[in-house]
């Protein structure tokens, strides 16, 4: 039994964006060795996201633009106060809650060394409160 | 646009060169968000529009143990880009603080005088501080004086009202004092004293509560009107966002919802602070 975890650094650039993770998470699983498995991946930031969807610009202008006219910046929420683990504010429910509706991980099976994914599927990294340095973490259970 | 109030305490840089910095952060400055790379920094300021940051350090070695960033690491920073203008800040109680500011100012290159009465532990009457005011005036720099509420623990409310530097604001008029925070909540008395005194400016980095847009449509159309700002004192506020305690471009889009005119937030944004950080601070009065 192999089992693998690579901690992965992103900085995000803007204060939303959706960034194809699919190339890193295949590399990490041909790298592993794991011929029969499963991938998981998740980010460590509750502010941010993990999704599946078809890779195209047009399909992750619409998540973005659908998810703040779901959670606007603007509501009223109950996150905007003090946090004194923080030593400041917390304001930004509507990136939270992006977050909650998202996902924050994805697994995939391993089969013959590859990921056994749709031709479609593509791994995004979600920024919801950019730009900000990110970590995500790929883990990959299996046989060798 | 300048951003007049931004503190480099979470520099992942910074972090890995100097050994005190993360307990300054952590336990003096107290802030508990990651430490970022210092690209981070200038991609807030991107998307917030902002050109340029001001770096505050505060010396507060002799009360709590670790200064919030120093000069030095300031005047690193700065070396590093255009985009940043670095204060420097000396302990008034200490010896040879005077010299120490001359220092910062003519060999390190930083262009203001950053103190915080509160986290340094000191009286702004006191006769020593009144010599570091006049050291500032000789050097014709401008001092950002922490007033209003801190977050820092341990920190005294009553050392943050702005009415204590009423004496200074009177004894040097020559010199520029900039009451941070708008003095929140005493917002009326930093009114006040920027209406009554040439040489003294306000800066917008409060945020107490609520979020930074329902924050500062309280403060600035219901605590005072907003026709104060847009009539009276267009000349006399400059934008400071208190990063990272916040993010830049929250307090930029906040300001953008007072409905302020096109002029006046020109100043707010850029003119005013750029006639405070004139080599020669005798740059010509904004009119009208």
């Amino acid at each position: 039994m192999i089992i693998k975890l690579e901690r992965i650094k992103l900085q995000t650039k803007k204060s939303e964006e959706a960034i194809n993770i699919t190339p890193r998470v295949e590399e990490a699983v041909g790298d592993s060795g794991v011929k029969n498995g499963i991938v998981n991946v998740l980010t460590l930031h509750t502010s941010s996201g993990l999704l599946v969807t078809e890779g195209i610009p047009c399909l992750e202008e619409d998540i973005l633009t659908h998810f703040s006219r779901l959670f606007p910046e603007d509501e009223n929420y109950h996150h905007r106060r003090y946090l004194d683990y923080d030593g400041r504010l917390g304001f930004n429910a509507d990136t939270h809650l992006k977050s909650v509706i998202g996902g924050i991980q994805c697994m995939f099976p391993i089969e013959a060394g590859a990921i056994v994914k749709g031709s479609r599927q593509t791994i995004y990294f979600m920024e919801y409160d950019g730009p900000l340095e990110r970590t995500y973490v790929i883990q990959i259970l299996g046989e060798g | 646009m300048i951003d007049f109030h931004t503190h480099p305490v979470l520099i992942q840089e910074l972090a890995g060169k100097y050994p005190n910095y993360r307990r300054m952060a952590r336990e003096v400055f107290q802030i508990g968000n990651n430490f970022q790379p210092l690209e981070t920094f200038f991609l807030q300021m991107d998307v917030a529009g902002i050109d340029k940051a001001v770096l505050l350090p505060v010396d507060c070695a002799r009360a709590r143990g670790d200064s919030v960033s120093s000069n030095e690491q300031v005047a690193e920073l700065c070396a590093g880009s255009n985009r940043f203008i670095g204060f420097a800040s000396v302990d008034p109680l200490k010896e040879g603080a005077g010299r120490e500011l001359e220092h910062a100012i003519h060999q390190m290159g930083l262009r203001g005088l950053k103190l915080d009465a509160s986290l340094q532990d000191f009286h702004p009457d006191d006769k020593k501080a009144f010599a570091i005011y006049e050291t500032a005036e000789s050097l014709r720099i401008p001092v950002l004086v922490h007033t209003g509420m801190s977050w820092a623990p341990e920190t005294p409310l009553e050392l943050g009202h702005p009415l204590l530097f009423e004496k200074a604001i009177r004894r040097f008029p020559k010199l520029n004092f900039i009451l941070a925070h708008f003095a929140w909540p005493w917002v009326w008395e930093a009114t006040a004293m920027a209406l009554k005194y040439p040489n003294v400016y306000l800066d917008t980095s409060c945020l107490y509560y609520d979020s930074p847009k329902e924050f500062y449509q309280f403060v600035f159309s219901k605590q005072i009107p907003t026709t104060v700002i847009e009539r009276s004192l267009r000349n006399k506020i400059v934008f400071g966002s208190n990063y990272p305690r916040v993010e830049i471009k929250n307090m930029v889009h906040a300001l953008k919802t007072l409905g302020l005119t096109e002029g006046c937030m020109t100043r707010i944004l850029k003119l005013t602070a750029e006639r405070l950080l004139a080599v020669n601070a005798a740059a010509p009065e904004l009119t009208g």
